[in-house]
């Protein structure tokens, strides 16, 4: 079993699930209030990484990384290397990735608060900002876990999108996907089985635990 | 006029009706104005926009001198701004928290002493001593409905806008929170605008009613005004109790009271035993008529007195009387025709003491 592997995967799946927590809740929480027409142009781009093939999400983010880009320039002359096959690379390829993961939840969530609660808030004198910290989040909060924990898990998994962006290197962007396709390759079954049967039981755990918090984990955008 | 409340605006759906708000309400002291009318009259809606929560589509809201909404400047007071309280239909209690931190809510801005006193007072007002720590989900009806009233109070808000406080509870705990509420909203000093659909809840709690159909404001009056003279065909069919009289206490006897109205003494059931002073309403089909001398029957009341006006409507003739008080009846037409009923003759009305229903004022 390759630990180190395990071990990469877990810090690029926690530290993904975290950016969507901070990033995630805003783009949920702008979703659920707007009433702007072309609203759904955005829906749709949140949702793209459920339908596209990561390896075309991949090939854009990695195009757009490339340092004769604009976006990779600017990161080359801020950090002083390409942002394509690091760590930092994974971690904003699986945060594009897994992005519907984390906001189809919070939305659905935010949009399931009682609109008149919100209103009782602000006829109380309490400022739309303040309400959604003092009353919104706190009943979305079965949503928000389920957000971070699917998008957590989701990108465990993930596998084209790394190979296309971090290639296969030990210790910065080998992650337990790719681990076992390698050992697969070197007909090495047994440590493949080994590796493949913890995240296994690793994502049943993870989804278990969603399960239990909350039954409407798929939902799709609340009505409107 | 910079102490009063003068809107005039209306609201416009797309797929609906265009509900048209004209309200005057005195400011700076306790005064209740209900507005009265059938479900989907658009109430609500004049009380959201009164409430900032609506926009409207023309018009204007002021606020004394203040302009909460002006759609010529595009004027709109968030809110927040407007200092008001609104009591929503179902209450909206913030589930996830206490009771004490649902009355808390507001007083973010106060100092801990303050905030303390200030709950302690709305706890004992509202009579929710040993509840503090529940959650609404935990409370019956009547104790959410206080729990929901000290939460909006405890900001001592300008205005009160209650939208059917009490159509969320059950028969038995409406009669009673209707006589609390009432002393309640008497004795805080700001106005309230209070909308209800049940006659007997706008008698209750208003000094003035503003009768509301299908988006437009009919009649507005004191509450015997429009109930006994409604200004039209429209707002008697609204209010749906022809007669409503006032009438002071005489005598009372083993749950029946005698009350004195104009020139006439009526007997009503009254079990209470407090109070002196009450509205007598009656509806129209439970008086009859009959002509000379009384006879003697089961019904407590013989009024004599004269036909003031006869006006028919399909089978059905309204029978204005003076009895010492104007009393409508409601018989068919061929009755009328039978007794041959015009203005100037004299009658019997007979009412039966359980048909008259007292409202405390």
């Amino acid at each position: 079993m390759n630990w180190q592997a395990i071990v990469l995967t877990l810090e690029l799946a926690g530290l993904t699930a975290l950016i969507l927590l901070a990033v995630g809740i805003p783009i949920a929480y702008w979703l659920t209030n707007s009433r702007w027409r072309w609203k759904f142009l955005v829906e749709s781009v949140v949702a793209l990484p459920l339908v596209l093939p990561p390896t075309v999400l991949g090939f854009y983010v990695l195009v757009a990384m490339s340092p004769t880009s604009i976006l990779g320039r600017w990161y080359q002359a801020m950090v002083g290397h390409p942002l394509a096959f690091t760590f930092e690379g994974l971690v904003v390829a699986s945060v594009l990735y897994s992005l519907p993961f984390a906001v189809q939840p919070f939305t659905s969530a935010f949009g399931a608060v009682d609109r008149r609660l919100v209103e009782a808030s602000w006829t109380l004198g309490v400022a739309p900002i303040a309400t959604f910290f003092r009353i919104t989040l706190p009943l979305s909060v079965a949503g928000v876990v389920t957000g971070v924990v699917l998008s957590f898990a989701h990108t465990l998994g993930e596998f084209g999108v790394v190979l296309m962006i971090g290639g296969n290197i030990p210790g910065v962007t080998r992650t337990v996907s790719i681990d076992i396709y390698d050992e697969v390759q070197a007909m090495n079954y047994d440590g493949a089985g080994q590796t493949a049967l913890v995240l296994l039981a690793f994502s049943f755990f993870v989804l278990s635990v969603v399960y239990a918090v909350n039954r409407n984990v798929w939902a799709a955008w609340p009505m409107k | 006029m910079a102490d009063e409340i003068t809107a005039d605006f209306e609201k416009a759906y797309p797929a609906g009706p265009t509900i048209h708000g004209v309200l005057r309400v005195p400011l700076g002291r306790p005064h209740v104005t209900v507005l009265f009318g059938p479900s989907g009259s658009g109430k609500t809606t004049v009380l959201r926009c009164l409430a900032g929560l609506e926009r409207p589509t023309r018009g204007r809201i002021m606020f004394g001198t203040e302009t909460w909404f002006d759609a010529n400047t595009g004027k709109t007071a968030s809110p927040q701004s407007r200092s008001i309280g609104y009591l929503f239909q179902d209450y909206a209690l913030f589930p996830h928290l206490t009771v004490a931190d649902n009355i808390a809510y507001a007083l973010k801005g106060m100092s801990h002493a303050e905030r303390v006193a200030q709950m302690h007072l709305l706890i004992r007002l509202l009579q929710l001593e040993g509840l503090e720590a529940r959650r609404p989900g935990q409370l019956s009806g009547g104790q959410q409905q206080r729990v929901a009233l000290a939460r909006v109070l405890a900001r001592r808000p300008r205005l009160l806008l209650l939208d059917e406080p009490l159509s969320a509870l059950d028969a038995p705990t409406r009669e009673q929170v209707r006589g609390e509420l009432r002393g309640l909203l008497r004795n805080q000093g700001a106005p309230a605008i209070c909308v209800t659909h049940d006659w007997v809840e706008a008698l209750t709690l208003a000094d003035e009613v503003a009768v509301i159909a299908v988006g437009r404001v009919l009649q507005v009056g004191s509450p015997d005004e429009v109930f006994s003279r409604p200004a039209n065909a429209e707002v008697a069919a609204i209010v749906g109790v022809e007669t409503v009289v006032t009438g002071h206490i005489a005598q009372r006897t083993q749950g029946l009271a005698a009350l004195d109205v104009g020139s006439a003494r009526l007997w009503a059931i009254e079990e209470t035993g407090r109070g002196e002073e009450f509205y007598l309403c009656i509806r129209a089909e439970d008086v009859t008529i009959e002509m000379g001398a009384p006879p003697s029957s089961s019904a407590r009341n013989h009024l004599p007195g004269s036909v003031l006006d006869v006006r028919s409507a399909g089978p059905v003739s309204r029978v204005t009387i003076n009895c010492g008080f104007p009393l409508t009846a409601s018989i068919t037409r061929q009755a009328a025709q039978d007794l041959g009923l015009k203005p100037g003759i004299p009658v019997t009305a007979t009412v039966k003491a359980s048909a008259i229903h007292l409202i405390p004022r």
